[in-house]
């Protein structure tokens, strides 16, 4: 308690009535000037009786906190504070009077005012001013509880003003629920293009903004309106809004709340239809004084999106006030507040950065091969070890479909060039590269240092390529971006000569690389080596930790860079790239997003290889149920009709127990179990995925990382489509955490007690055997 | 009996021929190593009996016989080659013919450019070799022998076919012959780019064969074009004919020309040698010259 102004106020406070009176006859003009200054605001006179407060004397100031400072002369003095002597009339303004004496007796125990502002002695001039604007909030409030005709709000004012203190310390935690109508536009319209997205973003903004402003109807007018609730709730969410939303706004002393950030969905229940019906009033009413391209906005679409929201509101099963909704999806979308990748960690250095960018992609793509070849005996060996996911493949399974799609044995022929019609398109390209027949090396000119002669050989090479193949582009202009040293270049060779390459410019501060010249020499054209650079490229990038490419595409090359993945939607802010990037009249700004746990080139093999695995599981299935049930014979018993279920085969085609078939009673039994689940107290470890930040080497160790909110998402994605899939899932935080950490850890124990859990619930819920 | 069947007789008849090949070979081997060892004989002895001079006689006889009848198989097995490639290639036309004229049917799915590319490489690397008899000199649409002047396509032949494009250039295609019409003497041909899918009608001489076979270069070297040489090629990875001149010709059968294509954008007027195959470098008829 080291507030001298709690101390101070705490004791004046109780006994309201008289000193509250005294001190609004005297020290202000507010309770008066209502009428005569009918365009300020409430919130304006307060602040502005407040900076004539602070404009007095200080003995003046020490008089008027002197009026609710408890008497200090002796213990035994009860006095709560000091009372004027000479009451000034009502009519003299106050600034004219002269401050009373520091020796002016109170009227009320005959101590000196001296006596009552003791304690205020050493106390800054800060603070007394701080302390003074307590009083005029104070007075204010009594004011209004003296104004105030609605008693339900007249009985919140009285409390407020009794309870002065407790609202100055209490602060709220509550979540920010009503912020999930900004997840509503990302729900309900994430499917838009950017710029509708952006308008349906700004009407919710705007509906928030009303909302923060809106004066709320007292619960006497909730109950005449609504007639069927007698608005307990209401009233508790009235007396809520009114103590930490409406009264702090003109009265700045007590901590102040938006609506939105401190009410939920309820509130919205209950207030919707009438400020709905409200705000379209008061914007017709106002059309004329909003910007013309405000006008369209709120006279067009701001009906709907109330409607849509309404669903929404009233809807039984929204996802989108749930506080941790998100939109996996659209994940870097986030309207708005775009989250920023961190700067990459690239060697600013061109000297370095050729010396060591040459023939390292080399090596990223050797080491990759290299990997490739080792992984699947190490997974073999640990996944001996793991208890098997439910309604996993069994790995013996698994890996005589891999010896059958692997075995040279079960190949045709000689290997040929030949490609299937449906081969990937970087193919060739990657088997050439195997073979050694094309190499792929990241060069760049250097100023500080000499160049090698080779490099500077293929630096010609490629301003030749791309001056060649890139006619309308000045060969000046290309050499001197070729040579620059803040230039690199990807470049494609064949037999020691350049026949192709991607000249870029990474931003690392930026967060993007910008894409200059991309060209492949015209008689080495359509073998996929484009994609194969690029894909080289993406690797590189995310080795060096730049996710986002962009380039301005000219109309030949869009349909190169869509299939490279490229998209005319852009999602790195234009603050971002404004200024830095090389900008093209005629040209299309083009971006693409990398994903940096995508080996990209290797991608069309490693899914052209999951498919035949997947192709040839199929298979064995598909032999393995194809089972001849004998006859239906009760017809000819005389039956006339029997339920489609009861033939024999027709529902346990996968085994039994029987899949749940109807998608919306599986979503609601996964959804409660993933809710029982998350409650459940050894569920803590697995709430969110695991921050780098805290296990460093995590995402090296664990290949398919997953967790409870991941899960969430995912469900309420419908991804859950089978209970398989979500069992699978439960069953990985499992051995997730067992891989990770040792067996006698409080994670593993949590994963045991976890684990036993939800089994139970799951054999509960009859989603498995029991 | 259907195509299949009969590619499996071919087959066959194919894995016959080449195990009767290898007898052969091991009986001209056991001759020809006779040969040598009579010679050896003949040369420690340091003398030209008439006893060694009928004997080798005898053997080389045998040995030419043995040859000549190796070289059967070898033709023999390469006959069978072209029929199972032809029969191939009738079953391709048929398909395309039934993928053409029948409504019911969806469209033919366009391959890639690379996936057609490839295909184009393949055909000229699979061009069979002419081998001649000796004495024999190669026939017409032999590498650069060109076709007789009363030669007309066959269906399913590639050519190469001046056509208009839209913008009234006048340009070389790779194109497929669909008909031949003898009255009006014109050819029906299709651009071999499945994207363009454009049928043509042209006459004689906006068509000009494509070689059949390669020439050896080590055997019929005449029939190869020659350094300097104006010819119309393939540009790689295109399906268009460009006027180039030849840089070298190919050295053995399974080498590609190295040309140099006219290419304003280049300061010397040509590009960088570049190679394309036999299969697809015909004469130029120097029509307009620049």
């Amino acid at each position: 308690m080291s507030d001298p102004a709690a101390q101070a106020l705490q004791p004046r406070l109780l006994q309201t009535q008289p000193a509250g009176s005294s001190t609004a006859a005297t020290g202000s003009g507010t309770g008066t000037s209502d009428p005569a200054r009918p365009g300020l605001s409430q919130q304006q006179r307060a602040s502005q009786k407040k900076a004539q407060v602070r404009a007095f004397p200080r003995a003046k100031k020490l008089e008027k906190l002197g009026v609710f400072s408890a008497c200090k002369a002796s213990d035994t003095c009860k006095c709560n504070g000091w009372k004027n002597p000479n009451p000034p009339s009502a009519t003299r303004m106050d600034l004219q009077q002269q401050a009373a004496s520091l020796s002016e007796p109170c009227r009320s125990c005959g101590h000196a005012l001296a006596d009552h502002v003791s304690h205020l002695e050493n106390v800054s001039e800060d603070e007394i001013n701080r302390l003074l604007g307590m009083v005029v909030d104070v007075e204010n409030l009594f004011m209004s509880v003296h104004k105030e005709e609605d008693t339900d709000t007249k009985q919140v004012y009285f409390y407020l003003l009794c309870n002065f203190c407790f609202f100055l310390r209490t602060s709220l935690s509550w979540r920010a629920p009503l912020e999930g109508v900004l997840n509503f536009v990302q729900y309900k319209f994430s499917h838009l293009a950017p710029k509708e997205r952006q308008t349906m973003f700004e009407l919710s903004k705007m509906f928030l903004l009303c909302l923060n402003y809106w004066k709320l109807e007292t619960p006497t007018q909730y109950r005449q309106r609504t007639q069927k609730d007698d608005g307990t709730a209401y009233k508790v969410d009235y007396t809520r809004w009114l103590c930490y939303c409406h009264v702090p706004q003109s009265n700045d002393s007590l901590p102040r709340y938006e609506t939105t950030q401190v009410f939920g969905r309820n509130l919205l229940k209950s207030i919707f239809t009438v400020t709905r019906r409200q705000l379209l009033e008061k914007f017709r009413v106002e059309k004329d004084k909003l910007l013309p391209e405000k006008r369209t906005l709120i006279l067009t679409h701001f009906p709907k999106f109330l409607s849509m929201l309404e669903e929404e509101i009233y809807g039984e099963n929204s996802p989108i006030w749930e506080a941790d909704f998100t939109m996996p999806a659209s994940d870097g979308t986030q309207l708005g507040h775009q989250t920023v990748i961190s700067p990459a960690s690239v060697s600013g250095s061109p000297a370095l950065s050729k010396k060591s960018g040459a023939g390292c992609l080399k090596s990223v793509s050797s080491s990759l091969t290299g990997e490739k070849r080792k992984l699947p005996e190490a997974v073999t060996l640990e996944d001996a070890k793991r208890i098997r996911v439910m309604g996993d493949i069994p790995m013996e399974l698994v890996n005589e479909v891999m010896m059958t799609i692997t075995d040279p044995a079960a190949m045709l022929g000689p290997e040929t060039n030949l490609l299937t019609p449906n081969a990937a398109r970087d193919e060739t390209a990657r088997l050439e590269e195997r073979r050694g027949i094309i190499e792929f090396h990241v060069i760049g000119n250097s100023l500080s240092q000499k160049s090698n002669k080779k490099i500077l050989m293929w630096l010609v090479g490629l301003q030749n390529v791309f001056s060649h193949q890139l006619p309308r582009m000045p060969k000046e202009y290309i050499t001197r971006l070729v040579f620059d040293p803040k230039h690199k270049t990807l470049a494609l060779i064949k037999d020691g000569r350049v026949i192709g390459g991607i000249c870029f410019r990474m931003f690392p501060t930026q967060g993007f690389t910008e894409i200059v010249f991309c060209a492949v020499t015209s008689n080495e054209q359509v073998k996929g080596y484009g994609t194969h650079l690029m894909n080289h490229l993406k690797e590189y990038h995310i080795k060096h930790n730049i996710l986002y490419f962009l380039t301005y595409a000219d109309e030949y090359a869009i349909g190169y860079f869509k299939k490279q993945g490229f998209s005319k939607d852009i999602k790195v802010p234009k603050s971002r790239y404004l200024g830095y990037i090389k900008d093209y009249e005629g040209a299309t700004l083009m971006e693409c997003e990398l994903n940096p746990r995508i080996p990209y080139t290797e991608l069309s093999h490693i899914i052209k290889r999951q498919k035949e695995i997947i192709k040839k599981l199929i298979e064995r299935k598909q032999s393995q149920i194809r089972k001849v049930y004998p006859g239906l014979t009760c017809f000819k018993e005389g039956v006339r009709q029997i339920p489609v279920e009861s033939i024999p085969g027709i529902r346990e085609p996968a085994g039994s127990p029987a899949e749940v078939k109807d998608p919306d009673v599986l979503y609601n039994m996964l959804k409660n179990l993933l809710a029982q689940i998350k409650t459940h107290p050894d569920a803590w470890p697995f709430m969110e995925p695991v921050k780098k930040s805290e296990a460093p080497d995590y995402y090296e160790i664990i290949r398919f990382p997953i967790d409870l909110k991941t899960m969430t998402e995912r469900l309420k994605n419908r991804y859950y489509v089978t209970k398989k899939l979500f069992i699978a899932d439960l069953q990985r935080i499992i051995t997730n955490c067992r891989e990770y950490n040792p067996p006698d850890s409080e994670y593993c124990k949590c994963a045991n007690t976890l684990e036993k859990f939800f089994y139970f619930k799951l054999k509960d819920g009859g989603l498995i055997e029991k | 009996m259907s195509a299949d069947t009969k590619i499996a007789e071919l087959l066959t008849e194919m894995h016959q021929l080449i195990k009767q090949t290898q007898e052969e070979r091991s009986r001209s081997e056991h001759n020809l190593l006779n040969i040598q060892k009579t010679h050896e004989r003949m040369q420690t002895e340091n003398k030209t009996s008439p006893y060694y001079r009928t004997k080798l006689r005898g053997l080389y006889t045998t040995a030419k016989a043995d040859a000549e009848a190796e070289c059967s198989i070898l033709r023999h097995s390469l006959d069978k080659i072209a029929e199972i490639k032809s029969l191939l290639e009738e079953r391709r036309i048929a398909a395309k013919m039934a993928g053409v004229y029948s409504d019911s049917d969806p469209p033919r799915k366009t391959m890639r450019r690379g996936v057609l590319m490839t295909l184009l490489q393949q055909s000229a690397m699979t061009l069979p070799l002419w081998i001649g008899k000796p004495g024999e000199s190669p026939p017409p649409l032999c590498g650069a022998t060109p076709a007789s002047s009363d030669y007309v396509a066959k269906q399913g032949d590639k050519v190469a076919a001046r056509v208009k494009a839209v913008d009234g250039d006048e340009q070389w295609i790779l194109a497929e012959v669909v008909s031949y019409n003898h009255s009006t003497n014109k050819y029906e041909v299709d651009d071999i780019d499945e994207e363009g899918k454009e049928r043509h009608t042209l006459s004689r001489r906006r068509i000009i064969p494509l070689p059949q076979w390669k020439a050896n270069p080590e055997t019929d070297p005449e029939a190869l074009f020659s350094k300097d040489q104006l010819v119309l090629a393939l540009y790689p990875q295109t399906t268009c004919f460009y006027r180039a001149l030849i840089h070298t010709p190919p050295h053995r059968p399974q080498d590609d020309y190295s040309v140099l294509f006219e290419d304003t954008s280049y300061a010397d007027g040509y590009s960088p040698p570049l190679n394309v195959a036999q299969r697809y470098v015909v004469a130029c008829k120097e029509n307009k010259k620049k």
